[in-house]
């Protein structure tokens, strides 16, 4: 049965449709066809590995690299998974503000595809490290592009979800992130609050 | 859309085949930096100043626990013979806060330190709150000794403990059945009283153990065994005391002794030191591959502990 839709290659529509087009990504995703929940988690896998890799690429290369790639790849890909759960179901809530049904698996599955242009920041990085031309520089410009590359992927994909508009769909996308800052935001305020009282009393 | 797949394939293809690449990159330039198999924690380079560990008692192969990488002897030796190889250590601090250990540990660590020792490259003892007995009798490899004023040292002998249980297994009513080969092959068992015959061949080994300590201590030092003997009987001491025997040369703290170590190789002030301290991120990983690998470091030790015999003679300070 596995080896069946292995040879079909329909799962491969999933991550071309992420790259391609992300309203059709949600629409495969919506019919469940092939399954793709398992599947989605290959996704933020193999960024850990990648993110791993090309840090090592730049950094101090020793030995203790073999322990990053076994051990810390477990820990990077539990980290991501976890972060994925924390933001889809955050997503989720905001878009249920919004009045939208609930929808937190498709959320997930929507998010774990999202990060997929992330798996590009080694072949463009390796480029730049073999010419010795600002390696450094380049990891982070690429960084910076494949992350809006991956929200502009959400953001569709929310739309295409619950039928809203891009803005609508991006306040959504961004909810868990205002909310981490915001929540960051005002802690910092308190302790400076605090502080300023604790020493001035 | 079958055109499109493949198109895709082919891409997944070259994103692992871009992993591997990097990979094996990674691998190789390790394998150029690595040199004779030195792997020095620290981003210093150049120079400079090797630390090594005792820490804990001493025995041969110690606790695998990431931020004790090197205290049994095996793992000590291990970290010696890499400083022994790297060219850029000129001079070894051995760090030592341990109340001794087992015999045979002590002399594999002595033994190894006064190799190097015989191939010029100067060693520094640094005490911590402890180094005695078997601690010392490393220390004493140095060719230089610095204790704090208030380091816990001396206790020059050798020790041999078996507890009887002989009165207390008749009151419970359990009764060893042992079948031996030979006359002597349970001594210090724990389950009869010793023998006077028992007792004097422990005691040769003990007293043969000691002549040893005491030789070793006296070449070490640069000093007559008489000089030493009657300060050896087992006693503890404070540095400053230490210092008056000549057991010590100097009283200062740890830094006194990276400081001496880089006059002594005619170092730069700034010469870099190289510790084994391990990081946060490295300990996780150490104790991950420690999980993966079957057992807890603690079940570990355990089993270590478990095949432990009675015959443990120490150069060991026991208060």
């Amino acid at each position: 049965m596995m080896l069946t839709q292995l040879r079909s290659l329909r799962w491969a529509d999933l991550f071309l449709f992420a790259l391609l087009d992300p309203r059709a990504l949600y629409r495969q995703i919506d019919r469940n066809e092939p399954p793709s929940f398992i599947l989605s988690f290959m996704v933020p896998a193999a960024v850990a590995a990648i993110d791993i890799i090309t840090l090592s690429l730049l950094g101090r290369q020793t030995p203790f690299f073999y322990y990053k790639i076994t051990y810390g790849w477990i820990l990077m890909f539990i980290y991501q998974s976890l972060t994925v759960a924390v933001a889809a179901s955050l997503m989720d809530m905001a878009s249920q503000f919004f009045g939208n049904g609930g929808a937190v698996r498709r959320f997930i599955i929507l998010i774990n595809f999202s990060l997929f242009p992330k798996v590009f920041i080694l072949p463009l990085v390796y480029i730049f490290h073999v010419f010795s031309f600002a390696p450094i520089f380049f990891y982070f410009f690429f960084s910076t592009g494949l992350l809006i590359w991956s929200a502009m992927i959400a953001v569709q994909g929310i739309s295409e979800m619950h039928g809203v508009s891009l803005g609508k769909a991006a306040v959504v996308y961004l909810f868990p992130a205002i909310l981490i800052w915001g929540s960051l935001f005002f802690m910092f305020i308190l302790l400076v609050i605090c502080g300023t009282g604790y020493f001035a009393g | 859309m079958d055109r499109n797949r493949k198109i895709l394939i082919s891409i997944l293809a070259l994103l692992v085949l871009s992993s591997v690449i990097a990979i094996v990159e990674i691998s190789m330039n390790m394998q150029q930096k690595r040199g004779p198999g030195i792997s020095l924690a620290g981003p210093a380079i150049g120079p400079g100043v090797g630390i090594v560990r005792v820490e804990g008692p001493i025995d041969m192969t110690g606790s695998s626990s990431p931020s004790l990488m090197s205290r049994g002897a095996e793992g000590i030796i291990a970290r010696l013979n890499e400083m022994e190889r790297s060219r850029d250590i000129r001079a070894v601090v051995v760090r030592i806060n341990s109340p001794g250990g087992t015999v045979g540990a002590s002399q594999e660590i002595y033994e190894k330190l006064w190799r190097l020792r015989k191939k010029n490259i100067p060693l520094i003892a640094s005490m911590g709150e402890i180094a005695a007995s078997g601690g010392y009798y490393v220390a004493s490899a140095c060719n230089y000794i610095v204790a704090n004023h208030g380091t816990i040292t001396g206790s020059i002998g050798v020790i041999a403990m078996s507890p009887n249980l002989k009165k207390l297994f008749e009151k419970i009513g359990i009764d060893m059945r042992v079948i031996k080969s030979g006359r002597y092959k349970d001594i210090l068992s724990s389950f009869r009283d010793i023998s006077p015959e028992e007792r004097q061949l422990i005691q040769e080994i003990i007293d043969s153990s000691y002549r040893k300590f005491l030789k070793d201590v006296a070449r070490g030092r640069a000093m007559n065994e008489s000089d030493i003997q009657p300060i050896a009987d087992g006693r503890v001491m404070s540095g400053e005391t230490a210092l008056k025997h000549k057991l010590v040369d100097m009283l200062g703290t740890f830094e006194d002794a990276v400081d001496k170590a880089r006059e002594m190789a005619k170092l730069s002030e700034d010469a870099p030191v190289y510790d084994e301290g391990a990081s946060s991120l490295e300990q996780i990983l150490f104790r991950m591959q420690a999980l993966f690998s079957g057992g807890s470091l603690m079940e570990r030790e355990l089993r270590l502990r478990h095949v432990e015999n009675n015959y443990r003679l120490e150069y060991r300070c026991l208060p």
